[in-house]
């Protein structure tokens, strides 16, 4: 009979699911990594074209720009990166809220004619909910780290 | 050395410091017996089982009382709590105060223990024979959990973290705690996260921890199941429970987005957050587990599947919490988390769990009753299998890329996410919900076991022609097809998905009720996906003068300049509307600037007019936090919100005239000098003033005139961008001495100053003004952003009929359910 001749499929239907779940868990790890960016330096920026995260903090000496009349989606400030260097950061949006607070600053962008053009800002203000200091004018108290 | 303090209400506290270990060791007390009662017989007349009832109740009881204690402390404000400090403030209306429980992580805590514990009851009353096992897990997931409230030292290290810390043990190390009289000095709390301060935080967070409380239900029964060998019967109460869990835990999700939308600022519903994902995981695995349950309760089919989204999706839950509550993600996620020193706790918490399960199904491997047979490629069962495959798909790349601090901590890496973050989770997530949407439409023409393959193909196809059709209008008249190619496909799957649902749903009101849940569910999930795809992925912004779509890849980067400069009073064309800011109003502590939009038709008729009122809260120890204020139509919103104003803004309240006069010049243009008589007019920048009349009696408040005095008041009529205004300068001769008393109309950006009275020829008067314009960069001013949501109701919609479904899934399984 016809079917008795009929040809064995050459895999098993759960093997052929089992390839292609492997196959999609590797695609989402090569994925993943091959589009993971890394935490460097503004000289890291200067010598890649692609977009990066540069960590760092705030100069508080330096001008914070943002002048709403001339442009309301443009402010720069200065920020020092881990290795002490310093550089003019370009912001095309107005200055995030409670920006002068932040203690660390996590930047997403790259180098445009040496100033560094940031897509994203993120702030890292371990006070901004938690309000550690006690409003009383003598007590300078800091939450001890246990707690 | 001790101190007396003074002012302290301590018994509160000790109190619900009693009650927290009482819950801990009632609910371990519970744990010993329940397993003894286990492993003793299968029947319910040991004591080991009364016990652990016992237990139980005494955990639940002392769970509620220390929920109580903290009520009582919060609403009192005792501020010599740590707590109530830290997380609540005297000004908080007392509805918020429910939510200051879950502004910190003890009280959010309590409130997982809490619900946990509601459902520990209803299994007493519920499981029967399944009570003793089940119960063990559930008592050891609450003894877990009471124990990350303990705060108590144990060989140094501390476990946990409790919500009767006093301030000053807290802050120990602050000189003010030596004084006895130090109460006097804490006045007042931190108060409580203004973003909190949102109706849908007070009922969001119950609901989202309901649901990762019962999600703790089914892995229980799949536990005991594996434990006292019941390899058959656990699948049917774990479906009715799973189905509760994915119901209660999907809208407490939905809610989240929902608060995220009403009162962040990101412009949006969904940000691809870590705190998000650690929601969403557990969700989509739960899912996955409801699913393939059904398939093995039908067919006997993936059972292993079955049993490992279902162990795996509370393990997930507690990998959440461990995300979000260890500070682990502390470079990527734009939340503040604290990390209260419990990373190894926490660890602990999902290892327990995760070696529990393994270790089961190790051991029972054998036994376990997996089908040697295949599945019928033409058949309900393998497709579905396939679709719970996916959704654990798609959750692996969720897990892997939120993962990524958590991988830099193992491996001691240093990697950061993707830059391009966003498009990498819409684009993978896309591709998974394509082939779950075209699945979840394609099961609903199989059949259990064996389907006849040429009938199906017929509807199959047919119904799939018709969906490229409405998908390919839908895509065209919604602008999606800008988009990449793959959210092109998410709409056909999800018109697939609607249209064969809808199908079902019909042959449901000829008589075949049993479908009735999921064809309801699975068409709110269509509707969900269309118009999350549609609100998320042709969003406009139109704060611009020229109207930007967003990018392809919903990216907000390749569109920049978003922001619009609004002064006041000034109109400004934007996208369909013209907009203005025309005031604020202020309930404190918000702050809300006052936006009006119109709409003009062709004849410049104004068809439409409305006022919007983002507010700013400038909250003194949490800086400015603002809130948008969004305007809803049947197909659209519009959303918008303050992304700057002037601090000066904030100081409104307060304009005492005559106070510090001669600054206040500093703030206007050099003043211009009319002399002009009764009725004629001076243009000005922005408009023109009428001198309608000369007031002989103005009033001048706390100035009483005497019989040689003369005061004279001009009445003015302002007209200014279409709006009408009136003010009255004071001339004043007062003992001799001249006077006059400027008068402001800050709406208009004007000062304007009576200084002199003299006569014309023929007697009349004739009056000299000096007009004080505000320059432009003076004028209150707000920096404005606004985003066209289209379509977005149907995400919301669609989220009420899913919930609807699971509903009517729930109380056809429980009919089914025969527990012994």
């Amino acid at each position: 009979m016809c079917s008795q001749t009929a040809l064995k499929p050459l895999m098993k239907k759960s093997s052929i699911i089992g390839i292609v779940v492997i196959a999609i868990a590797i695609a989402v790890i090569v994925a993943t990594y091959g589009s993971a960016s890394r935490y460097g330096s503004f000289a890291d920026a200067r010598s890649t074209s692609s977009e990066m995260h540069v960590i760092g903090h705030l100069d508080k000496s330096k001008e914070l720009y943002y002048d709403a009349h001339k442009d309301p989606n443009y402010f720069s400030f200065f920020m020092k990166d881990k290795n002490g260097n310093e550089l003019k950061v370009v912001y095309d949006k107005p200055e995030p809220e409670d920006f002068e607070r932040s203690d660390q600053i996590v930047l997403v962008g790259r180098m445009e004619n040496n100033e560094f053009h940031a897509s994203t800002i993120n702030m890292k203000c371990p006070s901004k909910y938690k309000n550690d200091k006690l409003d009383i004018p003598q007590a300078n108290a800091n939450k001890s780290s246990s707690i | 050395m001790s101190t007396v303090y003074q002012g302290e209400h301590l018994l509160p506290g000790q109190l619900g410091q009693f009650f927290i270990v009482l819950a801990f060791g009632s609910a371990l007390f519970s744990t010993i017996s329940y397993y003894f009662a286990s492993t003793d017989n299968e029947k319910f007349t040991g004591n080991w089982g009364w016990m652990g009832r016992i237990g139980y109740f005494i955990n639940t009881i002392s769970v509620i009382g220390v929920g109580a204690s903290l009520f009582y402390i919060v609403f009192n404000s005792y501020f010599e709590y740590y707590y109530a400090w830290e997380h609540s403030s005297r000004a908080l209306p007392s509805y918020y105060i429910i939510s200051s429980f879950w502004d910190g992580q003890e009280g959010s805590f309590w409130l997982w223990a809490f619900w946990q514990a509601v459902l520990g009851n209803i299994l007493i009353w519920k499981a029967k024979s399944w009570e003793k096992p089940v119960m063990t897990v559930l008592s050891l997931a609450q003894t877990i959990l009471t124990s990350f409230l303990l705060g108590i030292e144990i060989f140094g290290a501390r476990i946990g973290s409790s919500p009767f810390i006093l301030l000053r043990d807290a802050m120990g190390s602050a000189p003010i705690f030596s004084r006895p009289d130090y109460m006097s000095f804490i006045k007042d709390g931190n108060g409580l996260n203004p973003l909190l301060q949102n109706y849908w935080m007070v009922i969001h967070p119950p609901i989202l921890f309901l649901g990762f409380a019962s999600m703790v239900v089914p892995f229980a029964y799949a536990i005991a199941g594996l434990w006292r060998r019941r390899y058959d019967e656990w699948v049917q109460p774990a479906i009715s429970y799973g189905l509760f869990a994915v119901m209660v835990l999907g809208t407490g999700v939905v809610m989240g987005s929902m608060w995220a939308y009403e009162s962040l600022n990101f412009g949006g519903f969904w940000a691809w957050d870590p705190v998000e994902n650690a929601a969403f995981i557990p969700w989509l695995t739960l899912v996955g587990a409801v699913h393939v349950l059904i398939v093995y309760k039908n067919t006997k089919h993936s059972y292993f599947t079955a049993t490992f989204l279902t162990l795996i999706s509370f393990v997930l839950v507690l990998y959440a919490s461990f995300l979000t509550r260890s500070g682990v993600l502390d470079n990527t996620s734009v939340h503040s988390f604290t990390d209260l020193g419990m990373f190894w706790h926490l660890v602990v918490d999902v290892a327990v769990f995760f070696v529990i399960a393994v270790v089961l199904v190790v051991v029972r491997w054998k036994e376990l009753p997996i089908s040697k047979k295949e599945e019928e490629t033409y058949s309900r069962e393998f497709w579905m299998f396939v679709g719970a495959v996916f959704l654990g798909l798609s959750c692996l790349q969720l897990i892997v890329v939120t993962s990524i601090p958590v991988w830099n901590h193992m491996f001691k890496t240093n990697i950061a996410p993707p830059t391009n973050l966003v498009t990498l989770y819409n684009v993978f997530q896309a591709g998974f919900a394509v082939v779950v949407m075209l699945l979840a439409g394609v099961t609903q023409f199989l059949k259990y076991k064996k389907t006849d393959t040429t009938r199906f193909a017929i509807t199959a196809i047919i119904y799939l022609v018709f969906s490229v059709i409405i998908a390919a209008g839908l895509v065209y008249v919604t602008g999606v097809y800008k988009l990449r190619f793959v959210f092109m496909l998410v709409m056909l799957g999800a018109v697939y998905t609607l249209l064969s649902n809808a199908k079902v749903l019909g042959d449901v009101f000829k008589g075949k009720t049993k479908l009735a849940g999921s064809a309801v569910a699975h068409i709110g999930f269509g509707l969900i996906m269309i118009g999350a795809l549609i609100a998320a992925g042709t969003s406009k912004v139109i704060s611009t003068n020229d109207t930007i779509d967003f990018g392809a890849d919903f990216d907000k980067v390749s569109s920049s300049k978003e922001n619009i400069m609004l002064y006041k009073n000034e109109p400004v064309k934007m996208g369909d509307y013209t907009v203005t800011y025309i005031g604020d109003s202020i309930s404190s502590p918000n702050h809300y600037f006052k936006v009006d939009y119109k709409r003009y038709d062709a004849s410049g008729k104004i068809t439409e007019e409305f006022v919007l009122k983002p507010n700013s809260q400038n909250n003194p120890k949490m800086g400015l936090v603002s809130s948008p204020d969004t305007k809803h139509y049947l197909f659209h919103d519009l959303y918008s919100h303050i992304s700057m104003a002037p601090q000066e803004a904030f100081n409104f309240g307060d304009e005492s005239a005559g106070h510090g006069e001669g600054n206040d010049d500093a703030n206007y243009n050099p003043p211009t000098e009319h002399d002009i008589n009764v009725g004629d007019t001076i243009p000005f920048r922005e408009g023109s003033i009428i001198l309608i009349s000369l007031n002989k009696e103005p009033h001048v408040q706390n100035i009483p005139l005497g019989p040689n005095d003369v005061a004279i008041g001009a009445i003015l009529k302002i007209v200014s961008h279409g709006q009408v205004y009136s003010s009255e300068p004071v001339f004043m001769v007062k003992n001799g001495n001249v006077f006059d008393f400027a008068r402001k109309v800050d709406d208009a950006g004007l000062k304007i100053r009576l200084t002199k009275i003299t006569p014309n020829k023929d007697g009349t008067p004739k009056v000299q003004l000096m007009v004080y314009e505000q320059p432009e960069n003076k004028k209150p001013y707000i920096v404005m952003r606004a985003i066209e949501f289209p379509y977005i109701n149907f995400l919301w919609s669609g989220t009420v009929i899913m919930v609807i479904g699971f509903l009517i899934s729930i109380f056809r399984r429980n009919k089914e359910l025969k527990t012994v």
